[in-house]
């Protein structure tokens, strides 16, 4: 569903040439849920930015759904970090989720369908004449997740969506997005910096280097389906993989340090 | 009970001052022999019969409708400029310096020049407004349109939303508390040039009345004629206010949200 072939980012500016990708290889398969870690100012959104079509690579592709990608996908619908910054505050929350469509096209009352459909499956139906600001972090967070939801794309990025809500909710949309993935089977691309939740949420998790970014590793996570907050963070394999994956990091920040 | 106290506060607060001013011109001017400062109370007395409904026709509407057509000729063409110009880096660089000195020019010296070209009439007077209460709208609206926010526009290209509905939904709502400044500022200076382009070469309107009235050596009326102005600008101001409210109610909104967060 999503490639990304030997991909190559160097910025180019005021005569300083700065590399943020280096080599970046890996694939997600149709349906797939697959976390990207690594540590601070690694590139990940250079990456995603990248993959959403937001920027041209210097070399190498990324094809979504056999296409190769030289401006936004049509399938594909990103979740941004900044979730304050990223809904429009002069439109209420449903005319949020319903401008993407309107770019579509879409006939009124296939709209509507849509809208409230993706508000109820982020537990938001209720708040569509809400505007964004009266909301808070977490529930803006959710409405730019059924936004996306409501384009009905094959393939989802969330940019560290996470990053700026407090623990606990921080937990809950968590399991939103892992019950949203579950019920829609969007292949799923999820930058985080936490590792935890990298183990927690995907079914693989690619583990990046620092910049100029390679991929260190590629690990499976064979954590059962079912997972929930208390047992699953709890099981041996979690604290394993959550080490190893660990040690990887740690490791890739030392070899940045000496560079 | 409590509320009609605060009710009656606000509005204390708000005539307050205003009505100071008005009994101290009252009571200074009373017994005033000058002739070019008349008692407040002959300027009242006088009024009812200068201000009638035949002169309201004559010399009020023209001038509110040159008023009306020039500001809404200046909003409409400095939004539409300064969107094109304020979404387009190129044509920036290309034009800012021409605007930076035509916006330094005063409108009221090309009260001459335009009579040259267009004309002692009603366009001369709808350009001399225009070419002064565009200035304000137009680069308010170049710098809204050019300082939005880049997540924004991320999330735009994202979800492909282009074209027209881009325009409507996302640039000039992020510009509209940038145009609406403007828009205050233009009111005033579109006002001011309404009157200035009465007093040369006009057979009507609130300037031109005035400037009869002081040749008349008619100076009450005179006087009655400043204050049929600023009342006219209060209600200018007053109605923008009121679409102002209804357009940025997303911003006085967010700014109140940050507030309470801090």
């Amino acid at each position: 569903m999503l490639e990304i072939q030997s991909l190559r980012k160097v910025y180019d500016g005021h005569g300083r040439q700065v590399e943020a990708l280096r080599d970046v290889t890996f694939s997600v398969g149709d349906g797939e849920f697959v976390c990207v870690v690594g540590p601070s100012g690694c590139g990940k959104t250079t990456l995603l930015r990248t993959i959403g079509g937001l920027l041209a690579p210097t070399s190498g592709t990324v094809t979504v759904a056999g296409q190769t990608v030289s401006g936004p996908p049509d399938q594909l619908a990103v979740v941004f970090q900044e979730y304050g910054r990223s809904l429009f505050p002069w439109l209420k929350v449903y005319e949020n989720v319903e401008l993407p469509l309107k770019a579509k096209g879409m006939p009124k009352a296939r709209r509507a369908e849509l809208v409230n459909q993706a508000l109820a499956s982020v537990g938001l139906l209720g708040a569509g004449t809400a505007w964004p600001w009266q909301l808070s972090g977490g529930m803006q967070q959710r409405v730019a997740i059924a936004r996306a939801l409501a384009y009905e794309p094959r393939v989802l990025l969330m940019d560290e969506p996470f990053a700026a809500v407090d623990a606990q909710t921080r937990a809950d949309l968590e399991d939103l997005v892992r019950s949203v993935w579950r019920e829609t089977g969007v292949t799923l691309l999820f930058v985080t910096h936490d590792i935890d939740e990298s183990v927690y949420l995907g079914q693989r998790v690619v583990v990046l280097s620092s910049s100029p970014t390679t991929v260190v590793e590629d690990i499976r996570i064979d954590l059962p389906d079912e997972r929930d907050q208390l047992n699953t963070r709890g099981l041996p394999l979690f604290v394993e993989l959550r080490s190893h994956i660990y040690s990887l990091i740690q490791k890739a920040k030392r070899t940045a340090d000496t560079r | 009970m409590s509320q009609t106290v605060a009710v009656l506060k606000r509005v204390g607060l708000i005539l307050g001052l205003p009505a100071v001013l008005v009994a101290t011109w009252w009571f200074t001017s009373a017994d005033s022999q000058e002739f070019y400062q008349p008692p407040l109370s002959k300027i009242v007395e006088v009024f009812p019969k200068t201000w009638t409904s035949q002169r309201i026709v004559d010399d009020v509407v023209p001038s509110l409708g040159r008023f009306v057509v020039g500001f809404l000729l200046a909003v409409a063409t400095g939004i539409a400029v300064g969107v094109a110009i304020g979404s387009n880096r190129a044509l920036r660089a290309f034009f800012e310096p021409v605007l930076e000195f035509l916006r330094a020019i005063p409108p009221p010296v090309l009260v001459p020049i335009l009579i040259l070209v267009a004309g002692i009439g009603n366009d001369q007077k709808v350009l001399v407004i225009v070419s002064g209460a565009i200035w304000p709208v137009l680069l308010n609206t170049i710098e809204g349109v050019r300082s939005v926010d880049p997540v924004l526009v991320d999330t735009c290209r994202s979800y492909r939303v282009r074209g027209a509905l881009r325009l409507r939904m996302f640039v000039l709502r992020a510009a509209s508390p940038q145009i609406m400044t403007g828009v205050r500022q233009a009111q005033q200076i579109a006002l001011i040039l309404m009157v200035i382009s009465e007093l040369v070469a006009a057979e009507n309107g609130l300037g031109y009345s005035i400037v009869q009235f002081q040749r008349g050596f008619q100076i009450p009326e005179m006087w009655s004629g400043v204050i049929v102005l600023g009342v006219i600008g209060v209600l200018l101001a007053l109605l923008l206010r009121l679409v102002e409210r209804r357009v940025l109610v997303w911003y006085h909104g967010v700014r109140a949200a940050e507030r309470s967060q801090r």
